[in-house]
């Protein structure tokens, strides 16, 4: 579980968390180490490792000219993943007005939308099993909307308490109850129980 | 404690945000009733399967790239996007795989189907699979009556121009029909004078028609 932090506003009044990293830090030194974390938050956001990567990569372009404000956040992390949140949601509604038709490239080696298809190389029953399990959730949770995938993957993956998450995304405590409730719901209403009971019987 | 009140205070109870005397009235209840048990069993499955899920890793070097594309002085238009194609097939609702070949041929590809529900937005996915670099190919969509591309609400026909690398190329369509239709949707891809042809069969289920 994340621990509980103080998340300094851009522009906001002189904090005592102010100056807390020397100054000479450049971007590199203070994002590397927080890129594996957005890429992952921004995945369970998207679904998509392209989406993932760009979502990141349009984080990184925007803050990059703002460098000399990520040295006086004390808990770079969670500040980081408001700024994803924000641009994720923005991303989507623009998205959403603006649907994209994209023709799209992988590289050799790189996962392909056709490997994901059955196939007669599917190998053993239960990899095939674990693969449709995977994207059966990874559907439902397509299904949501932006903000309940959000409060998904912040709250119930990421364990970011719901007063956590109050602060960072500044976003009341019953709104975030509500997002949460409405997705848990949607989600069991999508997944039904057989292919969860099934692998708990393994289990036992 | 009755079951409509278990079902409120479900997600307090997956969240350990029970004082210790709700939660023994509810364990009291689960105790008793085998449908909020296997309602409680279900919300925890299905939390632990979402939990469970696992990122794909980045693409190689994403991290380099990334954060030099970020401090690198250029416009943002010219930026390149990642666009690895991973994972979008999982929400897709369909993927078409289409191998190019060396040159593109001028015959149609065999017609495939997708099925709609009217009012519904579904993601189809064109792979196209082209064994070398197309600068500058011309992609254009002829949507049957009643299918509408989301966000081009009532045009029936749209091109794009667009780089095809070598490898997998994959084209987003996210279509909504309004209405049922008998016609094809058609996709055509053209290069230096030649061009491929790619027919999809919509099939639209109307969940309000009667005996559905």
């Amino acid at each position: 579980m994340p621990p509980v932090f103080p998340i300094r506003r851009a522009g906001a009044a002189a904090s005592p968390y102010r100056r807390a990293r020397p100054a000479e830090l450049n971007f590199e030194d203070l994002l590397r180490p927080q890129i594996e974390y957005l890429y992952r938050l921004a995945w369970r956001f998207t679904g998509s490792v392209a989406d993932a990567e760009d979502l990141v990569q349009d984080v990184l372009i925007k803050l990059f000219p703002r460098t000399h404000e990520l040295l006086e956040i004390e808990r770079l992390r969670p500040w980081l993943a408001r700024v994803l949140y924000n641009q994720y949601v923005d991303s989507v509604r623009q998205r959403s007005r603006s649907p994209i038709v994209e023709l799209v490239s992988g590289a050799e080696g790189e996962d392909n939308p056709l490997d994901a298809l059955p196939t007669a190389k599917d190998g053993p029953e239960e990899n095939a099993e674990r693969t449709g399990q995977r994207e059966r959730i990874l559907r439902a949770l397509d299904r949501l909307n932006p903000e309940q995938r959000a409060v998904v993957a912040m709250h119930d993956v990421e364990g970011y308490s719901l007063e956590e998450l109050e602060t960072m995304l500044e976003t009341p405590l019953g709104t975030l109850k509500s997002r949460l409730h409405r997705a848990r719901q949607r989600l069991r209403a999508l997944l039904p129980m057989e292919p969860f009971s099934a692998g708990e019987r393994v289990k036992g | 404690m009755e079951c409509s009140e278990f079902a409120l205070r479900l997600d307090d109870l997956l969240d350990g945000r029970l004082h210790a005397l709700g939660r023994k009235s509810i364990e009291e209840h689960l105790g008793r009733c085998p449908d909020c048990r296997n309602r409680h069993a279900h919300a925890l499955a299905v939390l632990e399967s979402v939990r469970k899920l696992t990122p794909p890793a980045a693409h190689p070097g994403f991290i380099d790239q990334a954060l030099s594309r970020a401090t690198r002085p250029v416009a943002p238009a010219a930026r390149p996007k990642w666009r690895p194609v991973l994972g979008m097939a999982l929400a897709a609702s369909l993927v078409l795989g289409v191998a190019l070949g060396v040159f593109l041929a001028t015959q149609s590809e065999p017609v495939q189907a997708v099925a709609l529900t009217i009012d519904r937005p579904e993601t189809v996915r064109l792979m196209f699979n082209s064994a070398k670099p197309l600068k500058a190919a011309t992609v254009s969509l002829v949507l049957p009556e009643n299918v509408e591309l989301v966000g081009f609400n009532g045009r029936r026909e749209l091109s794009w121009q667009t780089d095809l690398r070598e490898g997998g190329n994959l084209m987003q369509l996210p279509l909504v029909a309004r209405g049922v239709t008998k016609q094809e949707l058609v996709a055509s891809l053209s290069h230096g004078g030649s061009s491929k042809m790619f027919r999809l069969k919509i099939e639209v289920d109307n969940p309000s028609r009667p005996g559905m």
